[in-house]
């Protein structure tokens, strides 16, 4: 350690800074991966049915959980006016009808055109946060009328917190082992 | 004692730093970053600057787009997203005002704003010219009104503080009808001009308007300064035409002497100092991130608080999915009395009780395990509180994305319907409500999360240098307060993408 601090002193300050930022990617990368490569579990895919009742403005269940590869069966309910349900990532969009069984249901990605559907099957092929929102305005608090879809292992979660205690870690090691130099 | 006296604190004088009572720093230069001085480089700028017609001509247009959303809120549509005034204003300016205009130009805002400008207007008598002669307080130009003194007691930003958090309180509210956004714009039009009518110069903008506070709070990040060249010119120069005023333009409207100006916080950006210094000792300087670091009081430390939990408080309200919370907060439609004061309660109390709490908590231990019994608590908790700063301003530009995103589309359609009765001025009318790349959403927050801590830490290690002459006591210090800066890093990721 003594060495190199004396070491440190005669390297030009530019070879410094990228060994700095070196080590700082390094930490965060590897917060990263443990983070990801920790928590990648998800349990054994089901089939689910679940109801989505629509009120303003919120969605009840407000968060659905799910491992990856499960087959999701949604059946979608309003409870008063009119409302969406946009499910982001999975190309689905429906318009409920207050007291009807069926939603008008849509591929965003395939048109506009809408079939009538008791129950619209997810298979849960992507991972992470997935929000499904209001697509159809029911009034003030609309654009902010929103659930979420969680399917596990939500690797976008477990890698940016394993990133942040990377990098909190990696900045207190920089800061300790470059300072004796720097406070010369 | 410079002269027109001003008061202490807007004046950014010499006042002792807290790092001088510290233990052992010498006093920073005026400058500690390496700035590149853009009017030097680019002397058209300069002469684009000094003429004086440029607020005017920039504020105008402004002030017609303003007073059509005002328009707008009392005439248009009552739904929020058909409506200009929702639209332009809390999803377009905010965005535009966080992520562009104050991380890169300060407070640029505060040069084209359209709600003190009327006041200024009334002061000066003038658009555009200059009212030499006897002015209150040894101005060098006239100024119509009383030109009191604002009270002391308030010189500060608490004020702001208090408004910004009763107006977050409705802010479910005032995001969603635009009724009650024109009501408080326009209130606040009315209050700048009455303000300006009794006190000096921009009276409102300094102490009370609530934009103000954070503007000032997160410009010190900014990449963009003005500031002089040659602080000893300033201190040999008595005349101090950026101070009083003088023919080419007034004294400085926002009770700041450039000369000695270490920070952005309280530059409104008029640019009447380039104009008024006969030496063009003034000039805009090119800077790297984050350079101001110095917070200067408990209302400053405040405000980063304040910022910080409300970006957390509306990503559960706003952005989150539980409808009881929505509920709450959207008092008008609901009527829930007992939730909405309870939602009030738990926003005051988490701003203004348990996060200060938290990081009191944080500095004192840090403080502890410094072991370094002549460092000041109070130093090191204001001055630590600049953590926040950072880490706040990316907090609100991850939050904002899927504003922008989500809802971006509202913006075409308005733009040809701004008042929701049909119309299709542009043939975007039509356009459809549809998120913008709504998965990558999450992959844009998580970067711009993990930068703020990163410059969290780095800003805030420089001020634990500065507090501290020992690395290793600075670095325990700080810890403490790092660990906080993680932990409600994560805490935001959670909410984003968790
Ligand atoms: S402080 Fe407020 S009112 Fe004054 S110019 Fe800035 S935003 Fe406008
Ligand atoms: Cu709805």
């Amino acid at each position: 350690m003594a060495l190199e601090v004396v070491a440190d002193v005669a390297r030009p300050r530019a070879r410094t800074r990228w060994r700095t930022a070196a080590i700082l990617a390094a930490a965060v990368g590897l917060g990263a991966g443990a983070g990801i490569l920790l928590f990648n579990t998800s349990g054994p895919p089901k089939d689910r049915d679940i109801t989505i009742y629509a009120k303003q403005y919120s969605f009840e269940p407000p968060i659905i959980r799910a491992n990856r590869g499960d087959r999701l069966h949604l059946k979608l309910v309003s409870l008063d006016v009119v409302h969406g349900f946009y499910l982001e990532g999975y190309d689905v969009d429906a318009e409920i009808l207050p007291q009807q069984k069926n939603a008008l249901v849509r591929h965003p990605s395939q048109g506009d055109q809408r079939v009538e559907q008791e129950e619209i099957t997810v298979v849960a092929t992507q991972t992470g946060k997935f929000r499904y929102r209001c697509s159809h305005t029911c009034g003030a608090l609309h654009p902010f009328m929103s659930g979420e879809l969680i399917v596990a292992p939500n690797h976008s979660l477990h890698g940016g917190i394993g990133a942040s205690l990377g990098l909190l870690v990696g900045f207190a090691l920089v800061v300790r082992r470059r300072e004796p130099t720097a406070a010369a | 004692m410079t002269p027109g006296s001003q008061p202490a604190r807007p004046l950014e004088a010499p006042e002792p730093a807290p790092a001088a009572r510290a233990p052992v720093k010498p006093a920073k230069p005026i400058r500690d970053w390496p700035g590149v001085d853009l009017l030097d480089r680019y002397p058209f700028v300069r002469k684009v600057l000094k003429w004086r017609p440029l607020q005017f001509w920039l504020i105008w247009p402004n002030v017609l787009f303003f007073a059509a959303f005002l328009y707008a809120g009392l005439f248009g549509s009552p739904v929020g997203s058909r409506n200009v005034m929702i639209v332009f204003v809390w999803i377009f300016w905010w965005f535009l005002l966080i992520a562009l205009l104050v991380p890169f130009l300060s407070r640029a805002w505060c040069t084209v704003c359209p709600l003190p400008v009327f006041g200024e207007w009334l002061q000066r008598l003038r658009f555009v010219g200059v009212r030499s002669g006897e002015g209150p307080k040894k101005q060098r130009t006239r100024m119509f009104g009383l030109n009191l003194e604002w009270p002391r007691a308030l010189q500060n930003i608490w004020l702001q503080n208090l408004g910004f958090l009763c107006l977050a309180s409705f802010s479910a509210l005032l995001v969603t009808r635009p009724i009650v956004s024109t009501f408080v714009l326009g209130g606040m039009i009315v209050l700048a001009v009455a303000l300006s009518l009794v006190f000096r110069q921009r009276a409102f903008c300094m102490y009370l308007c609530p934009v103000s506070g954070f503007l000032g709070l997160y410009s010190m990040t900014s990449t963009l300064a003005v500031r002089v060249k040659d602080p000893t010119l300033c201190r040999s120069h008595k005349e101090k035409e950026c101070l009083l005023g003088c023919e080419s333009g007034y004294g400085c409207p926002w009770f700041q002497y450039v000369g000695g100006m270490t920070r952005n916080n309280y530059c409104g950006m008029c640019f009447e100092c380039v104009k008024t210094c006969p030496y063009d000792n003034v000039t805009v300087f090119l800077r790297p991130f984050c350079s101001d670091r110095l917070l200067k009081g408990y209302d400053e430390a405040f405000k980063a608080f304040i910022m910080l939990v409300l970006a957390l408080v509306y990503s559960v309200t706003l952005l989150g999915p539980w409808g009881t919370v929505k509920d709450w907060a959207n008092i008008s439609e609901v009527g829930n009395w007992k939730g909405f004061g309870l939602y009030v309660l738990a926003v005051f109390g988490l701003c203004l009780g348990v996060f200060p709490a938290l990081h009191l908590a944080m500095t004192w231990l840090g403080r502890r395990l410094a072991n370094e019994p002549k460092a000041r608590l109070g130093d090191s908790f204001v001055r630590y509180a600049y953590v926040w700063v950072p880490l706040g301003l990316f907090a609100w530009i991850a939050f904002s994305v899927p504003l922008m995103a989500v809802n971006g589309a509202y913006i075409l359609s308005t733009l040809s319907d701004p008042l929701g009765h049909g119309w299709d001025l542009f043939r975007t009318g039509s356009v459809q409500w549809h998120p913008l790349l709504p998965e990558w959403i999450g992959l844009v927050q998580l970067p711009l999360l993990l930068a703020g801590l990163y410059v969290s830490l780095s800003s805030s290690w420089r001020i634990g240098r500065e507090l501290y002459a020992d690395s290793h006591k600075a670095l325990l210090s700080l810890a403490p307060t790092w660990a906080f800066a993680a932990t409600m890093t994560v805490a935001l990721m959670c909410f984003f993408v968790g």
